[in-house]
């Protein structure tokens, strides 16, 4: 398994657990004030973490293959990446589009705000998935 | 699965005649991980041109010793 491979399947396992973890986060603090607004004493502590644990697992994979991580992308990298790219914005814009038609029947901007929240974590999640799904497979 | 390239090529024989030359040595040689020379050997991977003329150029021979079109 190539270095970029394990980056990205380290990083669905975190953004993964991340997106459950905010789930439970913000459906606990709903039932507990009776509302479901997004409050930024859970919020940033929450994004402050998920940068922090991400770094931590990048340097920790680093460590274990130096070479690997300092070199750059090579052309099939390279391909692999674009084309997940453009795979998880396109799962991004059927979820923000999906978000904003809720939004005009619901007219609700708290449910907005969480449905393009997980709708970000969604894409970045489909975004390694694609990666190690196109590093295994033929380009 | 996604279909494979047409592209053939000899690199995995031509490496092994060269004294088993290492996938990594090769890797370094033209710029590309071990996996990509890996993904390339197993016909996953058809290399840029540029990566191709240094693939000949490392084993010392042309282009068309080292690849070839599959039509089937």
């Amino acid at each position: 398994m190539s270095f970029r491979e394990k980056s990205a399947s380290v990083m669905a396992i975190l953004m993964t657990s991340a997106a459950l973890y905010y789930l439970t986060l913000f459906s606990a603090a709903s039932r507990a004030a009776g509302t479901t607004a997004p409050s930024l004493a859970i919020f940033i502590p929450y994004v402050i973490f998920v940068v922090a644990a991400s770094v931590v697992a990048q340097v920790a994979l680093a460590l274990f293959s130096p070479k690997e991580a300092s070199a750059p992308a090579d052309e099939r990298e390279r391909i692999v990446e674009h084309r997940a790219g453009n795979w998880s914005g396109i799962v991004l814009s059927v979820l923000v589009v999906s978000a904003l038609g809720n939004f005009i029947v619901y007219n609700d901007g708290t449910l907005l705000f969480h449905l393009i929240m997980g709708g970000l974590m969604i894409s970045q999640i489909s975004d390694y998935i694609f990666r190690i799904i196109l590093l295994r497979q033929s380009l | 699965m996604a279909k494979r390239p047409p592209i053939t090529n000899n690199v995995r024989a031509l490496r092994e005649a060269r004294g088993g030359m290492s996938q990594a040595f090769l890797g370094d040689a033209i710029g590309v991980t071990r996996q990509t020379v890996i993904a390339i050997e197993q016909g996953r991977y058809s290399p840029s041109l540029e990566s191709a003329f240094r693939i000949a150029r490392v084993f010392g021979v042309g282009l068309e010793d080292v690849f070839g079109w599959d039509a089937e």
